[in-house]
């Protein structure tokens, strides 16, 4: 061939060509790495707490794939962490006057649910959490709804009373039209968004998405289709107790109606799935969670129903 | 007299949402209110689910110390089922749960308290050849430089204070922020290998722990474990007794009541024999834990209240917070409303709840020699006293001392794991059944109540978390609850940048999504 091409420059034309023909939900972690930014400065990102419990901000910080420190060095900006970010009180406020009026683009990653009904029920510096996400949102390049509560309702959509929604709904609510990337496992897998955001750096733009907004390199599958006991499934070889060799279906397994990719890539770097744990999916990352019943004895004869 | 208003709103580097607002009379805390600003109904939200679901909600509760409500709901609902875990079950509890508390001490230590007192623009003067320093120190460079707002986020600005001092203390603990990330990673996988993922492990049910341990697990856990022990047993010990001997002082800082409560924790492979006794130190006094005794009260609480102030677990099925309009009123009046946390009491006294509890309750108990001969060591190496210990830096030791009999207990029991042996008794989830379920989360004494109904599904769920108990608004006596005490005193230089606060708070480390849950 004669031609010297570096593996840098390699995988940049796979990735160009990858693009091209429309299949940009194949392009891994490593193709994004090595490819160019096309964003020419970093992304600002903040990041706000609605009605969470800080789940998916601890698991961002266990990604592997790239250090947590670069991430928030090289690739993006993190102008406002409420877990990691020095600024405190009043240093809050100024921080999100300054970003709303710098007339600078930005992500908002919301992490929890925004109680509707009594906005009360969340408060930040005396003015209610729907306040700040209508004002963050309004000026935001994108929108990323972390985890289930903020992006499917989840645990935190559990109580009638409050009444809290997701993110996407929220702002359907209020008319403000945003770019939404929506990141449902509770908690949210580190990889997934941090895909999303280098996705963004590198190709400018968001990865392809479902209806649900969900990126479809990740969502596109339900957790049972690719699912160890799949086979055990298809023969009719249930486990009637835990330990017991088989599919988990009989005992309450929700792999077949969520949507998520477990078992192609686990949780904590690949350590272990629910599944191979030996425990059924409870279907966190699913529409209908947290279902009236999500584990049970293979007799139990209370039926599990998919919405309480 | 010089009166000030100092209000801290969002106190950020916690879990939640929490304001702290006080009143300073030259320089002067001389009254300190805080105000959880989060309710999200989870306790009560449960009743009509399964009695199981109540582990993998509660959990959902605190994506930082998930752990520990599962194991406060599967013991309560053990309790109702009239059973407890085989050898196995137990010790792989302790096993999750273990790994977990060290990743959570090292991410309180670093990442939400080390910025209150190490300078972290210290790293602009370094001049050594660590490639993580020199990285953060170009970066911080051309931030400092090219950028018109925001600089150097998420690390500046900060409140200005007076930080340490000490370059190579700085940089240490600098070094250490970036490096404590992958170990806690790696011990968040210890806790994946048995509890298939973290946060939030799912296995631990009811009957114990639904993993097999195979031999290849254990091995997996072992390698992780042998090279993340000693970074707690290196790194976060020396920068902590680093820090405390450069800020002695804060061992007389934020000292509260010290009425101090712990319950039973880490028990061994038959279920005795806790490293930590538990028990209650009121007024000086020690005595063994009685559940009978905790009750909570509403006065101060965003939620309606009718018949009498202070309630025992499930005495009620419904929590009804208060509508907006009636919240807005509440926070005009002079007393009126003003938390969602509501105020649990133990003896009808405040107490304090976390690693200090933990281990002085222990010490008083004289239950575990090795724990007091631990404690004394270190005493006479920073001559200190056990008076000392319900303090900001206390509170910090103590963490460090929880972790280095962790180890020893993760070390212990590994031996004892059977691999191959189902961990896990299946039993029918009881009818018209009761059960409470203690545990210690790493920031302090956690309790679940459960009740089910005549098919097993929830009639009313309770829950008392560490944070409720620190946190609490007054109660009907109108007494400040525990951080609200700790503050009241402390000296207050710059009113425009209150890191005396800030530092007091952040030692009890608050977890504000438990508290109210």
């Amino acid at each position: 061939m004669g031609e010297n091409i570096t593996r840098r420059e390699a995988l940049r034309k796979i990735y160009e060509a990858l693009v091209v023909i429309g299949a940009s939900a194949f392009i891994s972690f490593e193709d994004l790495l090595a490819a160019d930014n096309t964003v020419a400065e970093k992304p600002m990102v903040v990041w706000l707490h609605g009605t969470s419990c800080s789940g998916c901000s601890t698991a961002f910080l266990n990604i592997e794939d790239v250090p947590v420190v670069d991430l928030i060095t090289k690739f993006v900006s993190l102008v406002f962490h409420p877990d990691l970010s020095s600024a405190t009180g009043h240093q809050f406020i100024e921080i999100l006057d300054q970003l709303t009026q710098s007339g600078k683009g930005y992500i908002l990653v919301f992490e929890g649910g925004i109680p509707v009904k009594m906005p009360h029920t969340c408060m930040i510096a005396d003015k209610p959490l729907t306040y700040w996400v209508e004002r963050l949102a309004a000026k935001a390049t994108a929108c990323i709804g972390a985890g289930t509560c903020a992006t499917l309702g989840g645990i935190a959509s559990m109580d009638p009373v409050t009444g809290n929604i997701p993110l996407d709904r929220f702002l359907e609510q209020r008319n403000i039209s945003k770019p939404i990337v929506n990141i449902p496992s509770c908690p949210m897998k580190p990889e997934h968004i941090t895909y999303t955001i280098l996705h963004l750096l590198k190709k400018g733009s968001l990865p392809e998405l479902d209806k649900h907004f969900r990126p479809k390199k990740f969502f596109a599958r339900t957790i049972h289709e690719r699912c160890l006991y799949y086979a055990d499934y298809q023969e009719g070889h249930f486990a009637e107790f835990v330990g017991d060799s088989g599919c988990l279906f009989r005992l309450g397994c929700q792999g077949p109606v969520t949507r998520n990719d477990c078992i192609i890539m686990g949780y904590n770097g690949n350590t272990n799935t629910c599944i191979k744990a030996g425990h059924p999916c409870i279907g966190c990352a699913g529409e209908k969670f947290p279902r009236q019943i999500m584990f049970h004895r293979f007799d139990d004869p209370r039926v599990i129903k998919n919405k309480f | 007299m010089a009166s000030k208003r100092i209000v801290i709103d969002p106190l950020t580097r916690i879990e939640g949402h929490l304001k702290i607002a006080t009143q300073v009379e030259n320089g002067i805390v001389v009254e300190a209110k805080a105000s959880a600003e989060m309710f999200r109904g989870i306790e009560k939200a449960l009743i009509g689910y399964d009695a199981r679901v109540a582990q993998q909600v509660t959990q959902r509760v605190c994506g930082v110390c998930p752990y520990a409500h599962a194991e406060a709901a599967g013991r309560a609902l053990e309790m109702a089922m009239g059973i407890t875990p085989n050898t196995n079950g137990k010790i792989l509890r302790n096993l999750i749960n273990g790994a977990y508390q060290l990743q959570d001490y090292l991410l309180h230590f670093y990442h939400l308290c080390a910025l209150d007192f190490i300078d972290i623009t210290a790293c602009l003067k370094y001049e050594g050849r660590d490639e993580t320093l020199l990285g953060l120190k170009a970066w911080v460079q051309s931030e400092l430089k090219n950028r018109e707002i925001f600089p150097a986020a998420p690390f500046l600005p900060r409140y200005k204070a007076a930080y340490c001092t000490n370059q190579e203390l700085n940089v240490s603990a600098i070094k250490h922020y970036v490096e404590a990330l992958p170990v806690m990673a790696d011990f968040l996988k210890m806790v994946c290998i048995f509890g298939g993922k973290a946060p939030h492990p799912i296995t631990i049910e009811a009957g114990g722990v639904t993993t097999v341990p195979s031999v290849s697990m254990i091995a997996h856990y072992q390698t992780i474990f042998e090279k993340s022990e000693r970074f707690i047993k290196n790194e976060y010990f020396n920068d902590l007794v680093g820090v405390a001997k450069e800020f002695k002082t804060y061992f007389k800082e934020g000292r509260g009541y010290g009425n101090l409560l712990s319950y039973p924790h880490f028990f061994d492979k038959d279920g005795n024999n806790p490293i930590f006794s538990g028990g209650s130190l009121i007024n000086g006094v020690y005595s063994p834990l009685d559940v009978n005794q905790i009750q909570e009260d509403m006065t101060f609480s965003y939620y309606q209240t009718t018949g009498s102030a202070q309630t025992k677990p499930l005495a009620f099925d419904q929590l009804i917070p208060i509508s907006e309009h009636e919240f807005e009123n509440e926070q005009k009046k002079e007393s009126g409303k003003y938390s969602w946390s509501r105020a649990p009491r133990y003896k009808g006294e405040v107490v304090e709840v976390g690693p200090v509890a933990r281990v002085v309750t222990t010490y008083k108990s004289g239950k575990n020699p090795k724990l007091n001969a631990l404690v004394d060591k270190i005493n006479s190496t920073l001559g200190i006293s056990l008076e000392d210990y319900p303090s900001v830096m206390g509170r910090h030791l103590c963490r460090y001392i929880s972790a280095t009999l962790t180890i020893d207990l993760i070390r212990e029991q590994l031996d004892q794991l059977e691999p191959g042996k189902v961990a896990f008794v299946e039993h029918d989830v009881p009818q018209n059944a009761r059960g409470y379920g203690l545990t210690e989360a790493s920031r302090g004494a956690l309790a679940h109540w459960i009740e089910t109904d005549d098919r097993g599904y929830i009639k009313n769920y309770e829950m008392i978390v560490p944070t409720t108990w620190n946190i609490s608004p007054r109660d009907s006596s109108g007494r400040p609850g525990a951080v609200e005490q700790m503050l009241l005193g402390t000296k207050v230089q710059d009113s425009d940048n209150p890191v005396e606060l800030a530092r007091i708070v952040r030692s009890t480390d608050p977890c504000l999504a438990c508290a109210v849950h």
